[in-house]
């Protein structure tokens, strides 16, 4: 098979993976080739509206295990194709240099052992700093049962490491993934993070200390596959926020790939509930909400109809409208509608004015929702105290949208009676 | 009442508004060309660069008002929009008598338009990083082709000087018949006139190259997620003409 063929394949069979970030980590182009910016950069989009940034690809798509949420595993029958690692090293310059991609995310299936497999991933690593002197962003996967001492390796050469979580409880991964086991993956999440945390002080300490996954590590896990609740799934995500350090956890709306027994059968990927627990780990990482805050035992699953933030302003209306002049930062985060951009305007720009609701509509804060849960300068703009059953029904109620409509020459020309009506001109 | 004239550079732009700021005289209109109807009892004023002048104004705008604010009017400067050079004008004014606080006032009238002027021309830049595709036309020669709203390349430039400082390339403005040219040896780029008078040859390799990334590209999309709205909101088509796997 011809480099184009394999790498067609090897690219379908990576795109199930959802992390594409590129940011967190800078590094300027001494030598070498290549920099890191800390914003990260997209190059492209797919027609499924998702960014491409980097170069994500398997190793190779042959693997041992028969995880049946997967399209690569044993039993499936689709075509295999491997890469070697000065392939793929050849490839990423090669992309690189025309500003295709940011760098490079390798993943693999696993071959003959953990262990081989992972020393496979990390000698492509090696090959691009070492041999081409790359300066871009790598993302290696763990794999899953690797030696501790490998996985400390790939981190020296990665920028992020990753290990999939893939399902949120420990019976799911049993009956769906039965040559994987939980313990196998959260254990090496727990060295990476210890690594990470301990390349850090060292480099407070010396600025030559070597550097060990700077832009940290995160997982993925398959939604919609087995029968977990959001809350479980937001509960686990925040354990990995607050116990481990994790940089991102990916939610990723399960797609039939096969079909075994286990597996339910849905009408789709469950796309709004993807959409809806983002939202939820957003506002676990950057509003300061607790997950017991979102979700709770009485209500464990996410609303589809309104976001998070709303569904919890509606439990607590009591707290609202809170004050524009005068509510602290973090308060403001929790109006629905205001995001940490628009928080962080208002702050500065009310140092300097009293803001009104046109004030805020200038400074580009979208009053569609926060309208509902604001006074500026004392005023509301709802004169009425609306309970949550109208204030749900206003906020998940389709935007107005003008119908267009073919206008005639002569339409209006004799008086359109509701203008006169309106003018008084009868 | 009086027009400016400037010669179309930052510089130039300055000096006016230095020139401006100590004369009382009202300005009624800064631009590079006279305007279309002249008042009947304006004057035109041809002002010529002056480094500086240009420098020191810039300076004295660090200190009394802050860097960023002299980066707001570069950026905005750079968005060639009409009517610009009063905008900035206005907003300088304010700034002498603001200070510090100047780009605190998000909501002021005579600072909102330039902060969303500078805003979406630092928001092309940066899109634009990533939609710059090279193409290898010599062995180790890169060159890439765009054609951005606004004047954008300089902004570019240095991001690119650092990432590819052992290249030889060229990023060239196509509709402004302009380019930043980087030479791998000499490190470091200038921004020169450019005209393209036929179509860059490429090579096999870059052939090759390209017909991977495409194939890599159509791969990539899962079908079940079929979603060409969102992506033209993410890669609008005035940008696809120069993008290899459109």
């Amino acid at each position: 098979m011809d480099l184009e063929e394999r790498l067609g394949i090897l690219a379908e069979n990576a795109k199930y993976d959802v992390s594409c970030a590129s940011s967190g980590s800078r590094r300027e182009g001494r030598d070498g080739i290549g920099n890191a910016a800390s914003c990260g950069i997209c190059h492209s989009w797919t027609s499924d509206g998702r960014c491409v940034s980097l170069l994500k690809i398997l190793l190779t798509n042959a693997c041992i295990y028969d995880c049946s949420y997967c399209i690569n595993r044993r039993s499936n029958d689709v075509p295999r194709a491997a890469l070697t690692p000065e392939e793929v090293a050849e490839l990423t310059i090669g992309f690189y240099r025309r500003n295709y991609i940011e760098g490079l995310f390798l993943s693999t299936g696993v071959v003959r052992g953990p262990d081989h497999t992972m020393e496979l991933l990390i000698r492509a690593a090696r090959l691009l700093r070492e041999t081409h002197r790359f300066n871009g962003y790598i993302h290696l996967k763990l794999v899953p049962g690797a030696d501790p001492l490998l996985v400390e390796q790939a981190g020296r050469y990665a920028d992020r490491v990753s290990m999939n979580i893939e399902l949120p409880t420990r019976e799911s991964l049993k009956l769906l993934a039965p040559d994987k086991n939980r313990d196998a993956i959260v254990g090496p999440m727990r060295t990476v993070s210890g690594l990470i945390t301990r390349s850090r002080e060292e480099r407070r300490v010396s600025r030559k200390a070597p550097l060990f996954a700077p832009a940290g590590q995160s997982t993925q896990l398959i939604v919609g596959a087995t029968p977990e609740s959001d809350l479980q799934i937001i509960r686990l995500a925040e354990g990995f926020y607050n116990r481990l350090a994790m940089k991102r956890v990916y939610y990723s709306a399960f797609i039939p790939v096969g079909d075994s027994r286990h597996l339910p059968a849905l009408p789709g990927p469950p796309l709004l509930r993807e959409h809806r627990l983002y939202q939820a780990d957003w506002l676990l990482r950057y509003y300061g909400f607790a997950a017991h805050e979102v979700l709770d035992e009485a209500r464990p699953d996410l609303d589809l109809a309104v976001d998070p933030k709303c569904g919890w302003a509606l439990r607590h209306l009591h707290l609202f409208p809170v004050e524009v002049n005068r509510a602290a930062y973090e308060v403001l985060l929790r109006v629905p509608g205001i995001g940490v951009r628009s928080a962080k305007r208002i702050v500065r720009a009310r140092r300097q004015q009293h803001l009104s609701f046109d004030d805020l509509a200038k400074l580009g804060v979208v009053l569609k929702r926060a309208r509902f849960f604001l006074t500026a300068r004392g005023k509301r703009l709802e004169t009425l105290d609306l309970g949550e059953s109208v204030l749900r029904a206003l906020l998940t109620a389709p935007a107005p949208r003008p119908k267009a409509r073919q206008l005639s020459l002569f339409d209006g020309v004799g008086g359109d009676e509701s203008v006169s009506v309106l003018t008084g001109e009868l | 009442m009086t027009s400016y004239l400037y010669d179309g550079t930052f510089a130039g732009l300055l000096t006016v508004l230095a020139l401006v700021r100590e004369g009382g005289e009202e300005t009624t209109s800064i631009g590079t060309a006279p305007p279309a109807q002249a008042g009947l009892f304006a004057a035109t004023v041809r002002v010529e660069a002056d480094a500086e002048d240009a420098e020191r104004l810039l300076d004295e705008i660090g200190r009394r008002m802050s860097p960023a604010t002299a980066a707001h009017l570069y950026h905005a400067f750079l968005s060639e929009t009409e009517g610009a050079e009063m905008l900035l004008h206005h907003y300088l004014r304010l700034g002498w008598q603001e200070g510090r606080c100047l780009d605190s006032l998000l909501s002021h009238p005579s600072v909102l338009p330039v902060h969303r002027l500078a805003h979406r021309v630092r928001f092309e830049a940066h899109r634009l990083k990533g939609f710059v595709r090279f193409r290898e036309v010599r062995e180790g020669f890169y060159y890439a082709p765009l054609e951005p709203d606004y004047r954008v390349l300089t902004l570019m430039a240095p991001h690119f000087a650092d990432r590819f400082h052992d290249q030889d390339w060229v990023i060239h403005d196509v509709r402004r018949n302009r380019a930043i040219v980087h030479g791998a040896r000499r490190k470091g780029w200038e921004e020169v006139a450019l005209e393209l008078t036929g179509s860059p040859v490429t090579g096999g390799r870059e052939e090759w190259f390209q017909s991977l990334w495409r194939r890599y590209f159509d791969r990539l999309a899962i079908a079940e997620r079929h979603n060409p709205r969102l992506q033209q909101g993410k890669v609008p088509l005035k940008y696809r003409r120069y993008l290899v796997e459109f």
